[in-house]
């Protein structure tokens, strides 16, 4: 694996995804962190703000590389060049979004299910 | 015995009927709110029904008045525009354990009716009226003025409920259905958002007065923030972050042109207000605030009270706007004050592009058609000559359709805190639904300015 390059971004919705959202969904932090020890790159797409987006990863201790509105994921495309891009979420806009924006898309409650700390890595 | 009157009697809704004759002889006193919610969490203490006797309680206790006083309530039966028990779900066992039921097991859960209300609040043992009065704490609360105007009541509570469950909004009921019936076949089964019809007029706003859907980022910024003041309200409570010009700029579009941020988030949560004479006010723990009027846009036909009708399947923009100014000038006459005595608009926000006919419709600050926008870029706050929403609205407090009111008694009593506004506030004006279904009130620090 390149030393200076992620190979997965990973994208969480929070309401419904995490369970720092409103309501709380089955991913944890410590998922988030699992995956960042593996060298990806974490952070959310979400309608709350980015200002709310920062201050809720800020608030759970986590470092997050990136905050995102779910309507605009490509930007994440462009500003990181990875070998995969996955939106986990919990509604069909995030599927909407996550597609329309050229990530792969995975359903909150599925994946949890095959998979809860590393859903990613089939 | 108890009896049930109508509402319908209780609104102005046409020009011509010259000053309210109850003038300065009713007042507000008593203000009680129960906690927000995002959702219902499913403890029966929190049910809609619970936070409604909450609501009544604080409200009792806040004027200062003995709960047997209180001889009529007021309320809207309906708790929700979009929130549905699911289909089949039993209601909670502990649910029904923790209150009197009425034949309507939903009663106090999906819905709050006066006979719940009553069987689960035996204090209030004098209770001789109730009304129900339909859409929104701005009917039930002109009802409730009117019945203390009219002497059918002299200590009367005014209260409403919203719920929101676990799950979509919209989602259900009609919605989640595979045919429409009724007249939403011409109109909602392909219109979309609950939005839409605003979204539509606000665009030909745009192109009529060659405005930009930017300028009205100033008045989201404005309610944020001062509903961050609002101690009682859901983004206070629970996410007391503001919204920034970029953050609306750039939000998602839910109804091109209404974006995320230009509608209101559901919440679960209940107020009360306690209304009473101005005689009665005088000896009661709050400074009164008098209701020197009310009107608002609406059709009487027998009992039969409804919106204005469209002519078409959706009111354009020009109807929206006609309601709106005939709402000023009729409440304009009942109140016998005029636009330049209006120091501080308390308008309905539920979707954030109304608000500016709302605001034109009375010509506060001056305000013409066509110039809300502009006006927005100049010092809206409550900290400058004219404060537009200090209550925050439902922007700045989550959808109930009742801040606009408790800000407005609360800015003439001098205790809106944070939120209290730079100038002395003697007269304001509050309300709501939308332009084509409203009441507004006008509230004063005197009985008769």
């Amino acid at each position: 694996m390149s030393s200076s390059r992620a190979l997965f971004l990973v994208s969480f919705d929070i309401d419904g995804t995490l369970e720092t959202g409103d309501p709380p969904g089955p991913f944890t932090i410590e998922t988030a962190r699992h995956a960042k020890s593996l060298g990806f790159l974490v952070g959310s797409s979400s309608d709350r703000t980015i200002l709310e987006q920062e201050t809720m990863w800020r608030n759970a201790g986590f470092d997050f590389d990136f905050v995102c509105r779910k309507h605009e994921m490509e930007f994440l495309v462009s500003r990181f060049e990875c070998d995969r891009y996955v939106h986990i979420g919990d509604t069909n806009h995030d599927r909407d979004c996550a597609i329309g924006a050229g990530f792969e898309f995975e359903f909150t409650d599925s994946i949890f299910e095959r998979n809860p700390m590393s859903p990613w890595m089939i | 015995m108890v009896t049930s009157l109508s509402s319908t009697p209780m609104f102005r809704t046409e020009e011509g009927l010259g000053r309210w004759p109850y003038r300065g002889k009713v007042a507000a006193v008593g203000i009680g709110h129960a906690p927000t919610l995002r959702r219902w969490d499913g403890d029966p203490q929190t049910s809609v029904g619970a936070w409604a006797i909450l609501a009544i309680r604080k409200a009792i206790e806040d004027a200062g008045v003995p709960p047997g006083d209180v001889d009529m309530i007021v309320l809207d039966r309906e708790t929700s525009t979009g929130s549905h028990w699911p289909q089949g779900e039993p209601v909670p066992e502990d649910f029904l354990a923790a209150f009197e039921q009425t034949d309507d097991l939903q009663d106090g859960l999906s819905k709050l009716s006066p006979e719940w209300l009553l069987k689960n609040m035996p204090e209030l043992t004098n209770v001789k009226y109730v009304m129900e009065a339909p859409v929104c704490m701005s009917m039930v609360l002109t009802a409730a003025i009117e019945a203390v105007g009219r002497g059918t009541s002299t200590t009367c509570i005014a209260v409403k409920g919203w719920h929101n469950f676990p799950g979509r909004y919209y989602q259900g009921g009609t919605n989640a259905t595979d045919t429409i019936d009724n007249p939403g076949k011409y109109g909602l089964a392909w219109a979309g958002p609950a939005s839409y019809s605003t979204a539509m007029q606000f665009e030909r706003y745009m192109h009529k007065y060659d405005k930009s859907h930017d300028m009205m980022a100033p008045f989201i910024v404005n309610s944020r923030n001062n509903g961050l003041k609002l101690p009682e309200g859901y983004w206070a409570q629970h996410r007391p972050l503001p919204i920034t010009v970029d953050d609306y700029l750039n939000s998602r579009w839910i109804c091109e042109p209404a974006n995320l941020l230009d509608n209101d988030m559901p919440i679960h949560t209940a107020g009360a207000y306690l209304i009473t004479t101005a005689e009665r006010a005088q000896d009661l723990k709050q400074k009164p605030v008098y209701v020197l009027g009310h009107a608002g846009a609406g059709e009487v036909h027998g009992d039969v009270y409804t919106g204005v009708r469209s002519r078409g399947i959706i009111e354009t923009l020009e109807e929206a706007e006609r309601s709106a100014a005939a709402t000023g000038r009729k409440l304009y006459e009942a109140s016998g004050v005029s636009a330049k005595d209006i120091q501080f608009e308390n308008a309905y926000d539920g979707f954030t592009l109304f608000h500016v006919f709302h605001l034109e419709g009375f010509g506060f600050a001056g305000v013409k058609q066509g110039e809300a926008l502009d006006f927005f870029q100049t010092d809206i706050s409550i900290s400058g000559p004219n404060p537009v929403s200090p209550s925050g609205g439902n922007i700045g407090g989550g959808r109930t359709r009742f801040w606009m009111h408790t800000d407005s008694i609360q800015q003439i009593q001098r205790r809106a805190g944070a939120r209290q506004m730079s100038i002395e506030a003697e007269i304001g004006l509050s309300g709501g639904f939308m332009p084509f279904w409203s009441n507004f009130i006008v509230w004063s620090s005197s009985p008769n300015p």
